[in-house]
């Protein structure tokens, strides 16, 4: 096992060098330069041009490549052109809220989702299971921007339940924290449900069919009691993986939500970086989210390969 | 709640005076006189409370010397305090600065308030001036360098007294020392906390608030300052918290859900309801700034003045103003905006004349129209702009297309001259020379001079504005400058904005001055 | 799911994808299809919402009950009724006019996306499938690298290069969700290649590329179908969701996305500027996920639920 994970490891190298390659071209392509965007009602060029030359923006760019990538194996991912601040200290700061929206969603997601997958299967083609589907397929198919509008329209101004903008810390201000998270976790977290609850309806109906079930039921076991105790778990596990990868996915691609929300978390930070040009920060932050989408893919495979021998990888 | 007499007369006049009437009438509940807010009458001001801010952009840095952004500037006229401040009318009062003197037109001399102290104990006085303006000259990152150009050293007399040594002489120099160039930083933070100014600013200021904590992002705090000079009107509030919303609409929400107090601007499609709301309270506070295309004269098709005059004459500035900006704002005759004492009202804005643009077609050799590019930022209002004005052109024979960019392409597009017709929003400045010199003086190399324009007669003029001494004088160069501008047409101006900023009910005492900047001394909670 | 613009390729587990290559045989396959959209009472709704809007974009000049482009200053926020059905927009613009002409720019999106990443990502696939070797690493380190990257990033970041437009966000997402098809193929491919006809054909001598394109492609071509049904919508999401962000059709063209985010502003005054493209994108997505759950569920029993 040991071996696979540092083969896979190694694996990961070549991909994170054409990823940081590919960023590093895609951002140094887009018209406009961070120099010109911080000081945009200046016309001052001299300064403007002692910027860029202490930035080495005037160095040809695989220069400027090969010498971010000289600090990049020392550790350093260099400093936002905006804050002057490490790029792993904006993240740092920001990270905490993306996790905290992603936990939350996910959460929301499975009290959402688990009975209502379990109840559709259960009670296959019926009504209730149409209900299921038609839930899931809501969930799916609803832009989730359009979700955002309404749902701040509806809870925040018109019955003012919940606050509809800005982030307070659940783990400094438990209450107001989780109030300030509600309605963007619910907005993630009901395209997650409908993801999990086809997830968790696809693997119980397979598990309810296989035989050690028929066995049960002929034994003469409730249904309830076979969910429970047989197919309950193997069924879920599924649902881990799926949720364990789009874990990757929510901390870097809930932009439009943290937008919306005005939530300082990476997504914002990464586009907002990327509307001011802010090179290192793109650079960095992208190498980030490219690492942790990587890991926690490897993570799933390993885990789905320990578990179902059945699948396993060469 | 639309107004039904016309707020122009047909010549296409706007007074100054109607302009700041207008604005007047339009905030909630007044009858006429100074725009402030509605305070209760017997109500004295007190003490305490966190005022809550939302702005849409977050602050660049703190350090006023080196900031290039607008945004900026609305913390720093909190926690810093310029030499000479504006009153509601732009006229220039004593700041830091107690009186001053031009012996003669090369030397400026400035009497300073004694008994100042930055929020770090360190005093105010001629040396920590001196300092600040050699800073502004020498440090390598400093912004302040082009707008302080003119001064060429800067002389101690005495401890309270300072004498500006002028290279030529630079009349809009008083009204640029209102802003960042005059802003005073504790040189003891300078020296000690270097480039860690730009992200934490706690005692470097002399203003009625002192700077707290920096959360990027997510907020900036700032708090009373009790140790502040002036012990009348104020400060009252406790704190200040900004807050970034970039979302305009959940701006909005939030104030109107009693989430934040103060807003910086409300869009014009939301004015009419915000009014109507009954939580909160509107002041519609006429701006400095301009709205207007610039045209590349260094390439086709705009390098034709025919062309351009066609452009101009097809544009119906009055269904734009009134369509678009709902009538949040005035049609422009120019760079000037009403507000300012050089406005001349003799002067129309140019009016939609369809005769007139054909016969500028076939002038400039295109009967049958022509097409050409409109290049604009991706914000709403000027979307709809766009898409008002591409209907209009094609009225007129031309065929538009829209090219919609974020903003750091619109600015590399605009310094590289890569466009045809490109917008541009200037925020404005109390003198008319920050709102027109740098644009239309010729300058070789990248410059805000985005349209090229390389006219003799112009730049003579500009160059006259900066030396005339008087008002008066200035403002009849103002005026020459307007109509060849009219006629030469490197920016057509489209709107001069009004820039209506929203309060709860709680907000008490807030005195609008036309920079748009939102200054807090005053205001207290109630 | 709605909020990722890659969307379903992440949403099933991999056996799942894995056991759709065990199909009977091309034969029965007809049948199966045939007996079994009969019987699910949603596939025709699907493919009826599916043909609408195929016909409302082709015939958009004819459907369109106004010009979407003229302004009406003097009629703006109308509320929905006889002369604009649903109402006008903040220049005055017949909204159901917009939405109609909307069709198009959302379906050139979405299938034209798809088009560009089933072919990219098939070539790509079929080529690291049955080249092997080195080529395969190369290949799918490639697709690993477009996959790990950010998708919204990537596509801000294109959207700058290519410049604005429809063009560069079809590209865009093209890129984005060639992987996904790159890896089904490659994966086809090798099941494929270790059946027997495969090995029958190579043994009597057919050269590689021949083998490929008349063995392989043909019966590989399944999952990718399924893949291409549901891809195409979230490619219209997605494109509705770019153009929230700013990117997408130019002015004064409309897309559902951008219709939405244009007239976010005006929710509480003029909410039907919102509601018709949402309702739009909402029924043309989930009428395009019915097709391809009925698609799915058609090309392998297994899955049938």
């Amino acid at each position: 096992m040991g071996r696979l994970i540092l083969r896979r490891l190694l694996a990961t190298v070549p991909v994170l060098l054409l990823v940081t390659a590919g960023v590093f071209t895609l951002i140094h392509l887009t018209p406009g330069d961070p120099i010109d965007v911080m000081m945009s009602e200046s016309a001052d060029a001299t300064v403007k041009e002692n910027l860029r030359r202490e930035l080495g923006m005037d160095q040809p760019i695989y220069i400027q490549y090969a010498a971010w990538m000289g600090r990049l194996l020392h550790g350093d991912l260099g400093h936002s052109i905006r804050n002057r601040e490490p790029v792993i200290e904006n993240v740092g700061k920001r990270i905490r809220p993306s996790l905290q929206l992603a936990g939350l969603a996910m959460a929301i997601s499975l009290i959402i989702a688990t009975p209502i997958g379990i109840l559709s299967a259960a009670r296959r083609n019926t009504s209730v299971d149409r209900v299921g589907t038609s839930f899931a397929l809501f969930g799916i198919c609803m832009p989730n921007f359009l979700l955002a509008l309404l749902l701040i329209f509806f809870f925040g101004v018109k019955l003012r339940w919940l606050p509809i903008s800005g982030y307070t810390d659940p783990l400094e201000e438990p209450w107001l924290g989780l109030r300030s998270l509600v309605l963007p976790a619910i907005t993630l977290g009901l395209a997650l449900a409908a993801v999990v609850t086809r997830t968790l309806r696809s693997s119980m109906l397979e598990a309810l069919s296989e035989d050690y079930v028929r066995t049960a039921r002929a034994k003469g076991l409730s249904e309830w009691r076979v969910i429970r105790h047989h197919v309950l778990k193997n069924a879920l596990i599924p649902v881990v993986t799926v949720l364990g990868l789009q874990l990757g996915t929510l901390i870097g691609g809930a932009v439009i939500t943290e937008y919306v929300f005005a939530l300082p978390g990476v997504g914002r930070l990464v586009v907002d970086a990327v509307f001011a040009r802010d090179y290192p920060l793109v650079q960095g932050v992208v190498l980030l989210i490219a690492v942790g989408f990587i890991l926690s893919n490897l993570l799933v495979d390993l885990l789905y390969g320990w578990i179902d021998p059945r699948i396993r990888y060469r | 709640m639309s107004r039904t007499t016309s707020d122009v007369n047909p010549r296409g006049e706007v007074s100054r005076r109607n302009f700041l009437r207008l604005s007047a009438l339009a905030s909630a509940g007044l009858a006429s006189g100074a725009a402030t807010l509605p305070a209760l009458a017997q109500t004295a001001p007190k003490k305490g409370g966190t005022l809550r801010v939302g702005f849409y952009l977050e602050a660049s840095t703190m350090d006023p010397h080196l900031s290039g952004s607008k945004v900026d500037r609305q913390i720093y006229h909190n926690i810093y305090e310029p030499l000479i401040v504006l009153d509601t009318n732009l006229g220039l009062k004593p700041g830091l600065a107690e009186s001053w003197q031009q012996p003669d037109a090369r030397t400026l001399v400035l009497k300073l308030r004694r008994g100042v102290k930055f929020h770090d104990g360190t005093d105010f006085n001629a040396e920590v001036a001196k300092f600040n303006f050699n800073r502004m000259k020498t440090e390598p990152k400093s912004v302040r360098k082009g707008e302080i150009a003119s001064i060429d050293t800067v002389d101690v007399v005495d401890a309270y007294t300072i004498k500006i040594n002028l290279k030529r002489p630079d009349a809009a120099l008083l009204a640029t020392l209102t802003d960042r160039a005059g802003m005073m930083v504790s040189p003891k933070v300078i020296q000690e906390r270097g480039s860690e100014l730009e992200r934490n600013a706690k005692g470097a200021g002399t203003g009625p608030f002192e700077f707290v904590e920096w959360i990027k992002d997510d907020h900036l705090l700032i708090k009373r300052n009790d140790n502040y000079w002036n012990k009348q009107g104020g400060p009252y509030l406790d704190r200040i918290r900004y807050r970034p919303i970039p979302d305009d609409t959940v701006k909005l929400q939030s104030l109107q859900s009693g989430e934040i107090d103060v807003i910086d601007y409300v869009q014009p499609r939301d004015v009419a309801a915000v009014k109507a709301d009954r939580n909160v309270s509107v002041l519609d506070v006429p701006s400095l700034a301009a709205f207007a295309y610039q045209l590349n004269q260094t390439r086709p098709p705009f390098n034709s003045k025919p062309l351009r005059q066609a452009v101009a004459y097809a544009l119906d500035l009055e269904q734009i103003v009134k369509g678009v900006w709902l009538n949040v704002g005035v049609p422009a005759n120019g760079p000037v905006p009403p507000t300012s004492w050089a406005y001349d009202k003799s002067i129309p804005y140019i009016k939609r004349d369809l005769a007139k643009v054909k016969a500028k077609l076939a002038e400039g050799g295109k009967p049958t129209g022509f097409p050409f590019t409109i290049t604009t930022a991706n914000i709403p209002i000027n979307v709809q702009e766009a898409e008002v004005i591409q209907a209009q052109l094609s009225e007129a024979g031309m065929q538009v297309k829209i090219k919609l960019v974020d903003a750091a392409t619109q600015l590399s597009d605009g310094n590289t001259k890569n466009f045809d017709m490109i917008s541009y929003q200037w925020s404005g400045r109390p003198d008319p020379d920050g709102n027109i010199y740098q644009f239309f003086k010729t300058t070789p190399g990248m410059s805000l001079n985005w349209s090229g324009i390389s006219n003799p007669q112009i730049d003579a003029l500009l160059d006259k504005t900066r030396e005339a001494s008087s008002r008066e004088e200035r403002k009849k160069l103002y005026g020459e400058l307007t109509r060849i501008l009219q006629d030469e047409l490197p920016m057509v101006y489209i709107v001069h904005p009004i820039e209506p900023k929203a309060f709860s009910l709680r907000v008490q005492g807030y005195e609008p001055i036309p920079d748009g900047m939102m200054r807090f001394r005053t205001v207290w909670l109630k | 799911m709605a909020g990722s613009i890659r969307g379903s390729d992440i949403a099933e587990p991999a056996p799942a994808i894995a056991r759709a290559v065990t199909a009977p045989p091309m034969r029965e396959r007809r049948w199966v299809v045939l007996r079994h959209a009969a019987r699910t009472r949603l596939a025709p709704l699907g493919v009826v919402v599916m043909l609408a809007a195929l016909v409302v974009a082709v015939l958009a000049p004819i459907v369109s009950p106004h010009d979407p482009l003229k302004q009406n200053l003097g009629n703006v926020l109308a509320k929905p009724g006889r002369a604009h059905l649903l109402g006008t927009d903040n220049v005055g613009r017949d909204v159901l006019s917009r939405v109609v002409w909307g069709t198009r720019v959302s379906l050139v999106a979405g299938l034209g996306s798809v088009a560009i990443a089933v072919v990219a990502g098939g070539l790509l696939g079929l080529l690291a499938g049955y080249a092997g070797g080195q080529a395969d690493g190369l290949v799918m380190r490639l697709m690993d690298a477009v996959l790990s990257f950010p998708p919204l990033v990537l596509a801000l970041a294109l959207g700058a290069v290519l410049g604005a437009g429809l063009t560069g966000v079809v590209i865009a997402l093209g890129v984005v969700y060639t992987p996904t098809f790159a890896r089904l193929m490659r994966g086809q491919v090798l099941t494929i290649t270790a059946r027997e006809y495969v090995e029958a054909a190579r043994a009597l001598g057919a050269p590689g590329w021949r083998i490929a394109w008349h063995h392989v492609l043909p019966n590989a071509m399944a999952p990718l179908v399924i893949q291409a049904s549901l891809s195409v919508a979230f490619a219209i999401l997605a494109e509705a969701s770019l153009s929230f962000l700013g990117l997408g059709i130019q002015p004064p063209g409309a897309s559902w996305g951008s219709m939405i985010n244009a007239g976010r502003g005006y929710l509480q005054q003029a909410p039907w500027i919102v509601f018709g493209p949402g309702a739009a994108l909402f029924i043309t997505v989930v009428g395009l996920n019915f097709v391809g759950d009925a698609v799915r569920d058609a090309l392998d029993p297994r899955l049938r639920t």
